[in-house]
């Protein structure tokens, strides 16, 4: 009998201590979904830049220029040091999102 | 009401918004999106909020909320800049250390800041300096925010100063850098450091780790993030975890070229003309939103309609907030609560009128700061690269139904 006591009384504390903590039991990030369209280069773009983060932090930046997109390609290789090595890379990446999430200017 | 009839007016997605919002070839500044739709999917301590992106989490609270001081903590905006957000933190175990030009580098638990300092509470509003940014044309680069990358809450914690001073400012320190657990996932990439120059130090920035009774949320920075009262959000570093105080100032990606605008009196350029000058955004300028009714909203006619919202600047405090139903002619002020809580809060305001004519109708609001600082039309406001400091006039556009 008195052992039950104390596993309850245990089991309230182990119980009531986590409740306490609140937060302490951690997070589970969801995934979502943000389709990129089809076209020339979607393969080597999705490769490059989803591998740090997700493709809605690309297209929430609204429809830019060629301009736009070949810089923020240049600024997460120079800033954020992503591994996007060749020019050949630079040009494919900045061009699938002009010629899919662009604003029809070059600058 | 079931919060789905609430929102279910809300058409436009996250995802696809830009698509239909920013090839025009208009030059004005406009009034930002705020119709976008709220996601299915529910993050952690979180109800389903405009989503942006999951990796880092970007969510935008609807503007339906905007009717009292306090943003509930599951509806409040989140925006992180690195991807790898801890999702389990120990409160026994997490200490923030206080290191570089000090007498004694310190490590504090949570509950050394809760037991060994003064406790403060302080009601401040959190507003991302890109909030609004969709007004901007041409597009400004950074996230399409709408209405809602804001909040106030009632924070609880203990003063950054109290912190420094117990481990001792050496006299050679000027530059105080913050850093938070959130990581990139790539190892060469630099973590999101923030600096405070030490001349800024006051007594309302805190360290802050309960917000609005509540241990913060995960996504708004569990166990500690910094608070910087009247200031926009980019310093307000979550998941704190270290302070370093150093002589010179650190070049810092996101202190040097990012949240900073022209350095002139209008704060604007033009797309072939940036500024070479800037400035860091910091002062929070005065702004005020209609929370209800939304743009939409049937409307009876010749029955009472009660406008609620809320009103802000960088710690001045709200003089007034004005009302139009007729686009600008006539003004009238509305009520303000108390100001209880607060110069940093949220004031909350409410106008009390009756629809005298069936079909659309537009209500504005605009506030007036203790400076005398008035929110401007949209279309007044210049442009800047970064699409920063937006502060319109608020409009929504309600259905009068006879």
């Amino acid at each position: 009998m008195i052992s039950i006591v104390k596993k309850l009384i245990v089991v309230s504390v182990i119980t009531g201590s986590t409740l306490f903590a609140g937060s302490n039991s951690g997070i589970t990030i969801p995934y979502v979904d943000f389709p990129m369209k089809e076209g020339k280069g979607m393969y080597s773009t999705k490769g490059k830049c989803n591998m740090c983060h997700s493709f809605g932090y690309v297209i929430n930046q609204g429809l830019q220029s060629k301009k736009f997109w070949r810089e923020k390609v240049i600024k997460m290789i120079k800033v954020f040091k992503a591994p996007i090595r060749t020019d050949k890379d630079i040009e494919t990446v900045t061009n699938y999102l002009f010629e899919n999430y662009g604003n029809g200017k070059l600058q | 009401m079931q919060r789905r009839d609430f929102f279910k007016k809300t058409m436009v997605i996250a995802g696809s918004a830009a698509l239909g919002t920013s090839h025009t070839d208009a030059t004005e500044t406009q009034h930002p999106i705020d119709n976008r739709k709220i996601s299915d999917i529910a993050f952690p301590q979180k109800r389903p909020l405009i989503t942006y992106s999951d990796r880092p989490p970007l969510l935008e609270t609807p503007r339906e909320v905007f009717t009292s001081v306090l943003t509930p903590n599951d509806l409040f905006f989140v925006r992180w800049h690195m991807p790898m957000i801890p999702t389990s933190i120990n409160p026994y175990k997490f200490h923030i250390n206080i290191n570089g030009l000090v007498n004694n580098e310190i490590k504090i638990s949570l509950d050394e800041l809760k037991t060994e300092f003064e406790q403060v509470e302080l009601t401040a509003v959190l507003q991302c300096g890109g909030n609004n940014r969709t007004a901007f044309r041409p597009t400004a680069g950074g996230i399409q925010w709408g209405v809602g990358a804001m909040g106030c809450a009632k924070w609880k914690g203990v003063r950054l100063k109290d912190v420094l001073h117990k481990a001792g400012l050496k006299n050679e320190a000027a530059w105080i850098g913050f850093n938070g657990e959130d990581k990139a996932v790539y190892n060469k990439t630099a973590n999101f450091v923030r600096e405070l120059n030490l001349k800024e130090l006051n007594n309302d920035i805190l360290l802050a780790y309960e917000m609005n009774g509540e241990n913060l949320p995960y996504l708004n920075g569990y166990p500690l993030r910094l608070i910087i009262p009247g200031f926009y959000s980019d310093s307000w570093i979550k998941m704190i975890s270290n302070i370093t105080v150093t002589k010179e100032k650190q070049k810092l990606h996101f202190m040097d070229h990012a949240y900073r605008i022209p350095d002139n009196e209008c704060e604007c350029e033009t797309p072939e003309n940036l500024a070479d000058k800037t400035k860091p955004i910091e002062e929070m300028n005065v702004n005020s939103l209609i929370g209800y009714p939304t743009t939409g909203t049937k409307i009876k006619n010749n029955t009472e309609l009660i406008v609620r919202g809320v009103a802000f600047d960088g710690g001045s405090g709200i003089k007034k907030v004005e009302i139009s139903t007729d686009g600008g002619a006539i003004w009238s002020e509305a009520k303000l609560d108390d100001g209880t809580q607060g110069k940093y809060a949220y004031r909350s305001f409410s106008y009390t009128f009756v629809p005298k004519q069936s079909g659309e109708c537009t209500i504005l609001s605009r506030a007036t700061n203790e400076k005398g600082e008035m929110q401007p039309f949209a279309k007044e406001i210049q442009w800047n690269h970064g699409g920063y400091k937006y502060n319109g006039i608020d409009e929504v556009t309600v259905d009068v139904v006879a």
